[in-house]
């Protein structure tokens, strides 16, 4: 459903992708994981067009996104970013409406649904991710746990067919932590496909059906959870994971 | 009573400065050259309205209303709010302009303007003719039709009572303290020139933009002003005010006062002549002057006065005493002669009604133009922030040439070349904009530049991350622009639009120059005319207290709410 051929990115002189291939199917849990500055949260901004490339390609759901500006990548960016939802590091609700009114402002606005129905969806993906009770509360007025569910909620009211999570816990306490994760693993078992970019090996480990180790803009290792950390052939893989212990 | 060249601009250069000093006169000089040759040009390129000189005279017959022009903040005795029902003017070009509407059959209407702006009015249509004190010179009878003169006025040295060392018009070149003898006038009236032909460099000018300030300057010596050359009708009629002043000297610079029509309306001209001669013949205007204390022996010349029985009437024993003329108006002890100043509180109960409904303007101004500003200042912020380089650039050049360029600049082109110069491109259609509408925009513009400028650094404030989550969630940038990033802008700009909007109430206050009488000018005319400049001064700061100071809690209440809003 998602498939990168030989993507490359430079900022300036600098090689931040160095040609990486992937593909991740319907319903797949995909986690990138690796050192910090191996590229992984540019690949991922790469996929819904929030980054150009410079070489390779990027399909998504059949529609393929040309890698620098202009009125085609426009119009690829519009269809892509309607299948492929993203949940961010900072959250970035919007802190001029509320919680409600942040998961139904894209039905509305972009899919044209009625408001009722916005708001009869909304709650029931609040109440799948606990939080309901604070539907006429400011995001301002939450915690970072609380907000990146409402965050999750907001993406999901989008019915994408994968969601990226850009290090969706790194700003989060151990215990809020634990609030997303076990929402993100609810959502897996559900079958919403997902990539996920990560420093949580628990998630990695436990939910992800593919693991891609990145490292300097390039995969160095692929596989399914227990191949990759129970028995890692690369030499950073390795040091990664005994560090991440 | 003042003039000199057809310098029209130089009223907005100048407008700032209440006091200029002569030497700096020469570099605006050449600026203001260039610029009235622009006017000039786009002016020319429109006047040629051959079939609308015969309609002139028939189109007001038809109408039924003669549109004169004067300023009310000149004073006593040309036009001033009457002293007893202020809602009434009175003044001697009242009455002359009174006595040439009913000769022509119709009424007389009268329309406020800044004086020196009074000849582009007639220009731009609004009004019929121009009765302000306009003294005659080629210059002028070059570019407008001049009436016969309807006052010959001279001028009078003004010195201080108790000042020896000024007793005639020689005095004024000695230097006793050391330092040129520094006069006081009003800026662009005959006097400067007088004095120019008179002491050249010799003498240091201050120039004043109301006779009773330079009068108010001469009697205080204020910054060392010695001495003051008034219109004689302005002195004897405000001398009771000034009783450390007096005349030095006789009289001179004889001139003529002229009613200013526009060039090619004839018939309209020969009317005027012919009102005037009437008045003259039956005594309608002598009793005019009189009535003002302004009829001198200077008038009776003309001999024009005739009795019922067609004889001539000749100079009266009153007129023939010799001396200077201001004798003969005191022995005619005239009914309106001299202003009457009334001071305390017995003037704001008088007049403050009038300065509340100017401060109603000011608000009008002010909300009318201040939300139009906003919206302005948005579109622009947006085009210089997300539009493509062509786009984008225009707005920036808007933004910098706006802010570069002085409102009262822009008030005049909106009002005055705007109308022409669509006029010259569209010949033949009429374009008018009202100077309410065209102080509105006028404002508005100006302040959009600061606006756009409020608005980019908002809309930069905004973290990156908000149009990133818009975008992911299948916004458009347009979408996500609208619904996302102007109203989180909008609520981080309130507090500094709120202190424009401040600024915006107080600067209504050039608009006087396009006509608009809001609360400083509608100040001006009632301080000059009654000398209560504390007493209405403090009601007029009041005033503006009172709109900006709610306008200044709003501000406050709003920034610590907003910071609050951020903290949590």
């Amino acid at each position: 459903m998602i498939s990168l051929k030989n993507v490359v990115k430079r900022f300036g002189s600098q090689d931040v992708l160095c040609g990486v291939s992937m593909s991740v199917a319907r319903g797949e849990v995909c986690v990138l994981l690796g050192p910090s500055g191996g590229g992984k949260s540019t690949l991922l901004r790469a996929i819904n067009g929030l980054e150009t490339f410079d070489g390779g390609s990027i399909e998504v759901c059949g529609t393929s996104l040309p890698p620098q500006a202009g009125s085609a990548r426009e119009a690829a960016m519009l269809q892509i970013r309607r299948r492929v939802g993203m949940v961010f590091q900072q959250f970035n609700l919007f802190p001029h409406r509320t919680v409600l009114e942040n998961v139904i402002e894209a039905p509305m606005h972009v899919l044209r649904q009625p408001r009722e129905q916005a708001i009869a969806k909304a709650r029931s993906l609040l109440e799948r991710v606990g939080m309901l009770g604070k539907c006429d509360a400011r995001p301002t007025s939450l915690s970072g746990g609380q907000q990146q569910r409402v965050a999750i909620a907001r993406t999901l009211a989008m019915e994408p067919e994968a969601i990226l999570f850009d290090e969706p816990t790194s700003a989060l306490d151990p215990n809020t932590t634990a609030e997303v994760v076990s929402v993100m693993q609810d959502l897996a078992k559900g079958g919403q496909g997902m990539i996920v970019v990560t420093h949580g090996m628990h998630f990695a480990r436990n939910v992800a059906h593919t693991v891609h180790i990145l490292h300097s803009g390039s995969i160095i290792e692929s596989g399914p959870p227990e191949q990759v950390f129970e028995n890692p052939q690369h030499e950073v893989t390795r040091g990664f994971l005994s560090d991440s212990r | 009573m003042r003039c000199p060249g057809e310098n029209i601009l130089r009223g907005v250069l100048s407008h700032a400065k209440s006091v200029r000093i002569f030497a700096l006169e020469d570099g605006a000089n050449l600026l203001t050259r260039l610029l009235s040759l622009i006017l000039l040009l786009g002016v020319l390129s429109s006047t040629t309205r051959c079939d609308a000189q015969q309609t002139a005279l028939d189109s007001l017959r038809t109408k039924g209303i003669l549109v004169w022009g004067a300023d009310q903040e000149g004073g006593g005795p040309f036009v001033f709010p009457d002293d007893k029902d202020p809602t009434r003017l009175t003044g001697f070009e009242v009455e002359i302009a009174e006595l040439i509407a009913s000769h022509l059959g119709v009424k007389a209407q009268f329309q406020q303007g800044q004086w020196d702006k009074l000849p582009d009015l007639l220009d731009r249509g609004d009004i019929d003719i121009v009765l302000n004190g306009f003294e005659w010179n080629p210059g002028r009878a070059e570019r407008y039709g001049t009436s016969i003169p309807y006052y010959i006025y001279e001028l009078q040295l003004l010195a201080r009572v108790d000042d020896d060392s000024i007793k005639k018009w020689d005095d004024l070149l000695t230097t006793p303290a050391g330092r040129p003898r520094k006069i006081s006038l009003l800026g662009g009236a005959a006097a400067e020139e007088y004095v120019e032909r008179f002491a050249g460099d010799k003498v240091e000018l201050a120039l004043f933009d109301g006779v009773t300030d330079a009068m108010r300057g001469t009697e205080l010596g204020t910054d060392n002003i010695d001495a003051n050359v008034q219109d004689l009708p302005i002195w004897s009629f405000y001398k009771k005010d000034f009783p450390l002043l007096h005349a030095v000297g006789p009289p001179v610079g004889r001139g003529f006062y002229v009613a200013l029509v526009r060039k090619g309306d004839t018939a309209l001209l020969q009317s005027v002549n012919d009102a005037l001669l009437a008045g003259f013949r039956d005594g309608r205007m002598r009793k005019i002057f009189e009535r003002y204390g302004m009829w001198n022996e200077v008038q009776a010349l003309r001999a024009l006065e005739t009795r019922g029985d067609h004889g001539f009437v000749g100079l009266t024993t009153a007129d023939a005493a010799t001396g200077d003329g201001t004798n003969s108006a005191d022995a005619a002890e005239p009914s309106m002669a001299t202003s009457q100043s009334t001071g305390g509180l017995k003037v704001i109960a008088q007049r403050g009604w009038f300065l509340v409904r100017a401060a109603g303007m000011t608000i009008l101004l002010s909300v009318t133009a201040m939300p139009l500003a906003v919206l302005i200042g948005l579109v622009m912020a947006l085009c210089r922030l997300y539009g493509k380089w062509y786009v984008a650039t225009p707005a920036a050049c808007y933004v910098e040439v706006i802010r570069g360029t002085p409102l009262v600049l822009q008030l005049y082109v909106i009002y005055f070349l705007v109308p022409e110069m669509l006029k010259s491109i569209f010949p033949g259609t009429h374009f008018s904009i009202s100077a309410f509408w065209s102080a509105v925009a006028g404002l508005a513009i100006n302040y959009s530049a600061y606006e756009a400028e409020i608005y980019r650094a908002g809309l930069q404030a905004i973290p990156k991350g908000q149009m990133e989550a818009a975008l992911s969630l299948g916004m458009t940038r347009g979408l996500a622009i609208r619904r996302i990033l102007i109203p989180q802008a909008t609520r981080i700009v309130i507090p500094p639009v709120t202190n424009d909007f401040i600024a915006l109430f107080k600067d209504t206050a050039v608009c006087s120059v396009i006509t608009v009488v809001e609360l400083s000018k509608e100040y001006y005319i009632h301080a000059r005319n009654t000398g209560a400049i504390v007493e209405l001064g403090i009601l007029t700061a009041v005033l503006y207290l009172a709109m900006s100071y709610p306008l200044s809690l709003l501000a406050g209440r709003l920034e610590s709410r907003l910071s609050k809003e951020a903290r949590s």
